[in-house]
């Protein structure tokens, strides 16, 4: 990451930069959801074990903003919970994909196949082109 | 002493600090605000709430008595507060935050890191004190021994330096929960060089003039004291208890170069707010510095003991500089096992003092080590230099042995031990082999006993004396006037002392070496011509030994008319090894007749006048053992006589003639005067030359006026010797 204010550069690619940081963003943004319904087609979880299991796949996410967008999930009716009573400490919430999450994951699932494999292929081509041109 | 309320927190009673409190309804109206538009808003304030309250109560459970202020921070740090979910856009700087925090867990991975964390924080993992270098370190993917000894060697103890950076820089236990307090930014708009001070004055909430000032203030006391131009400020520093000195060191201008590399900007509105920010009191940066320095003082019983266990195992083998380091250590460390459980300022501030005091002592220890270190070095050196030498002084086999034994093993191994000892300190190992520090100890103590052997035999060499045997030294002429006592002039090669370490003075061949004891005495002759004793003089390890190493002394005295050339040197060889040889002259000086010493090559040349009686004293005091040659008894007069001054006998003891010139000049170019010397001798040879050649010349031509050429003889060596004495004024 290029610390663009740090060191003075030109401001046109300061600006390149700036939109590449925007377009970071925006890749992450979009693979949110669908990272998350996977996490809950697995099995019932709750919040902060979503949060876990994120940070183990490299991915960190705060819990408020997780909150919001299971909130949001919930109420498109991909997501269901039930409260569950816990020993210690207040009671939790458990999701699970509702029969509408179960499909709207296959959907993605599909996409996300057809997209990486489609940006793979490119990629690779681009790799083999500047392979053939070093050698 | 703060107080405590309950609240009613998701169906629980949570007691919770009255600060803490007031911290907690803030966040959540920000929430609020944050989520007005939101649908299902209240769910997710409530689900928000329920976390945060399973959170407080691990806290209880695990032994907190009540929410504090900064457990608050760090669960709202945790959970994320609007300003992170919108700069963030739900996760995090995904990758920068990635490989800062590999960074910070593993320290191992600093090599082709390209990317840097944004922000510089303190490593809590990895710290010392307070993380400081460490996080430093880790910003700049270097290792934090380098940074700390960069530190000590540019900024010195630079106490404020190192506060500032402590309070300012947050540390990374915070960074890995999600958010941060306050951040020490550089202020951008108000900068005048890069906006350091600017952005501390917003920090502390000082004027921006007090900070200036504050930076400022060493750069007038450099220019200042400009004579003193200290490189080290670790040298200055060490005069302790002058605070001024301590703070305010050129350092600051490294400090402010630190900090202007590796603070970020203030660029967005959100990092302006941040900048401002709550205030920083003194509560929260007493909190912060307490934790620390429990941790440090934690880790300083953990070294404490680890040292008393160390120094338990190593008592019986130890070297003595690890030995006394060690066992210093231990004491050192006694006092701070027992923890204190008090905890309030005076606690803190006792155990700064404490730690600055132990950095001291280990600075002393430091510099008593490195002396040591430098005297070994120095003793090994000499040792080492010396071997060649070795030949002419010890017997072959077991001595010999027994001087490289002393020098490899008493002198190298443990400047080898001590040096390895240090980088191994430095680098951090823990494990030391226990092979190689037995084999160290035990390689010095072989070094121990070579040197006592050494010693002892050599001792042994030198323990008995010849009997001393006195010799006439048969004079050509001895009723000439004047006898002027000079070297043999037959040297003719160039010499060049290698060290005129005393008694030796100079290699010539490869296998002699020269040695000039020689002792003159001028008596009061009872005759009326001169008279030259000689007495050879030498220790040897049997008295039989020392009389045949007497006899094997070649010393010769030549006489020419008023010339008394002798050796040059007692020769030393292989065979004849040295024993203190020394020679006795004695010179009798009949009353009326002038006696001079020319030779100013003689360094070690020892005149000594005695009016009296020569030959009782000594010859009594060497028969009976009692004898030291360099303390004599002396009776009647003795006073200094000096070197190239012409001297008369009278019937009370010699007397000045000629006025000495310009003073001993003694600690001249002691080289410049031997070569002018050997120059010296060229000419005076080539003038003997020519006089010889004048007087066959004389004799081939006037046969028999024999008297005659004898005068004009004289008269030429009369003129020669004035020419010599010219010489002398030039060279002397």
């Amino acid at each position: 990451m290029i610390h663009s204010t740090k060191y003075p550069l030109a401001l046109c690619s300061k600006v390149i930069i700036m939109d590449i940081q925007n377009t970071q963003s925006q890749m992450r943004k979009g693979v949110l959801e669908f990272c998350i319904l996977s996490i809950i087609q697995k099995g019932e979880v709750y919040p902060s074990d979503i949060v876990e299991q994120m940070k183990a796949a490299n991915l960190h996410i705060l819990e408020g903003t997780l909150y919001p967008l299971l909130t949001r999930l919930k109420n498109a009716g991909l997501l269901n919970y039930r409260w569950v009573e816990s020993v210690s400490g207040p009671p939790r919430k458990y999701f699970v994909l509702t029969e509408e999450g179960n499909q709207a994951y296959e959907v993605l699932l599909k996409t996300w196949n057809e997209m990486t494999g489609a940006v793979n292929q490119l990629t690779q081509n681009n790799q083999d082109h500047t392979e053939s041109i070093v050698a | 002493m703060n107080k405590v309320i309950n609240i009613n927190f998701q169906g629980r009673i949570l007691p919770i600090e009255e600060q803490a409190y007031e911290l907690l309804k803030e966040y959540i109206e920000s929430l609020r605000i944050y989520f007005a538009n939101e649908e299902g808003r209240d769910e997710i304030i409530n689900d928000i709430e329920c976390r945060v309250a399973e959170l407080c109560d691990d806290k209880l459970k695990k032994g907190a008595v009540c929410m504090n202020e900064s457990t608050i921070q760090l669960i709202i740090a945790s959970i994320g507060r609007p300003a992170d979910f919108e700069a963030q856009d739900g996760f995090e700087q995904a990758s920068t935050s990635n490989h800062s925090q590999s960074n910070y867990t593993h320290n191992e991975q600093t090599g082709g890191e390209s990317i840097r964390p944004k922000h510089l924080y303190r490593d809590e993992q990895n710290k010392v004190l307070g993380g400081v270098c460490s996080g430093i370190a880790n910003y700049f993917n270097v290792e934090p021994i380098v940074i700390r000894i960069l530190w000590i060697f540019l900024i010195g103890v630079n106490i404020l330096a190192y506060l500032i950076l402590w309070i300012a820089v947050p540390s990374s236990s915070i960074k890995e929960v999600g958010g941060v307090r306050k951040r020490l930014f550089r202020d951008i708009e108000n900068k005048i060089i890069g906006g350091v001070c600017a952005g501390l004055s917003k920090y502390f909430g000082l004027r921006v003039g007090i900070v200036r000032l504050l930076f400022l203030i060493p750069f007038i006391r450099f220019v200042f004291n400009f004579r003193h131009l200290h490189l080290f400020q670790f040298w200055d520093n060490v005069n302790f208890p002058n605070i001024l000195d301590i703070t305010f060191s050129p350092g600051a201008v490294f400090v402010y170069i630190i900090l202007w590399l590796v603070l970020p900007e203030a660029k967005t509105s959100a990092d302006k707010l941040e900048m401002v920010g709550e205030k920083v009191d003194l509560n929260s940066i007493k909190n912060t510095i307490q934790s620390d320095m429990e941790g440090f003082s934690k880790r300083a019983q953990s070294w404490g003991s680890e040292f008393y266990k160390k120094d338990k195992s190593n008592y019986s083998n130890t070297t003595n500089n690890d030995g006394t380091e060690t066992s210093f250590d231990a004491r050192m460390d006694q006092p701070n096992v027992a923890p204190s459980k008090s905890k309030g300022l005076f606690y803190f501030v006792g155990r700064i003092i404490t730690i600055a005091v132990k950095v001291f002592v280990y600075f002393i220890i430091g510099i008593v080590g490195f002396g040591v270190l430098a005297a070994l070095f120095a003793l090994g050196v000499a040792g080492t230099s010396l071997l060649p030498l070795k030949g002419f002084l010890l017997e072959d086999g077991l001595q010999s042995a027994a001087f490289i034994g002393a020098i490899l093993f008493f002198v190298w191994v443990p400047i080898i031990a001590i040096v390895t000892a240090i980088i191994r300190k430095i680098a951090g190992y823990k494990k030391s082999n226990i092979w190689v520090r037995t084999s160290f100890v035990s390689l010095w103590v072989l070094g121990w006993v070579c040197v006592f052997y050494f010693f002892s035999s050599l001792g042994n060499s030198f323990s008995k004396h010849n009997i001393p045997v006195e010799q006439t030294v048969t004079l050509t002429n001895a009723k000439v006037d004047f006898l002027e006592v000079t070297m043999f002039p037959r040297m003719k090669y160039y010499e060049e002392p290698f060290f005129n370490i005393t008694p030796l003075s100079s290699f010539n061949a490869e296998d002699t070496i020269f040695v000039r004891n020689l002792k003159i005495r001028i008596v009061q002759s009872k005759t009326d011509s001169f008279e030259v004793n000689v007495v050879k003089l030498t220790n040897g390890k049997t008295i039989q030994e020392a009389n045949q190493l007497a006899n094997a002394i070649n010393f010769n005295v030549n006489q020419m008319d008023s010339l008394l050339s002798l050796d040059k040197g007692i020769v030393i060889s292989k065979t004849n090894k040295f024993r203190n040889q020394h020679v006795i002259m004695t010179i009798a000086v009949p009353v009326g007749k002038r006696i001079k010493i020319s030779n100013k090559n003689w360094q070690q040349v020892n005149i000594k006048i005695n009016s009296t009686s020569i030959r009782t004293e000594t010859m009594n005091g060497i028969r009976d053992g009692w004898y030291d040659e360099w303390n004599e008894n002396w009776d009647g007069a003795s006073y200094p006589f000096e070197i190239g001054v012409e001297y008369k006998m009278t019937s009370n003891g010699l007397s000045l003639i000629k006025p000495a010139k310009d003073g001993p000049m003694k600690g001249d170019n002691q080289i410049k005067d031997k070569q002018e010397d050997s120059l010296k001798d060229l000419k005076e040879e080539r003038e003997q030359l020519e006089k010889n050649n004048e007087k066959g010349k004389d004799r081939g031509n006037i046969g028999l006026n024999t008297i005659g050429v004898k005068k004009e003889l004289v008269k030429k060596t009369i003129h020669f010797f004035d020419l010599h004495w010219v010489l002398d004024r030039f060279t002397y």
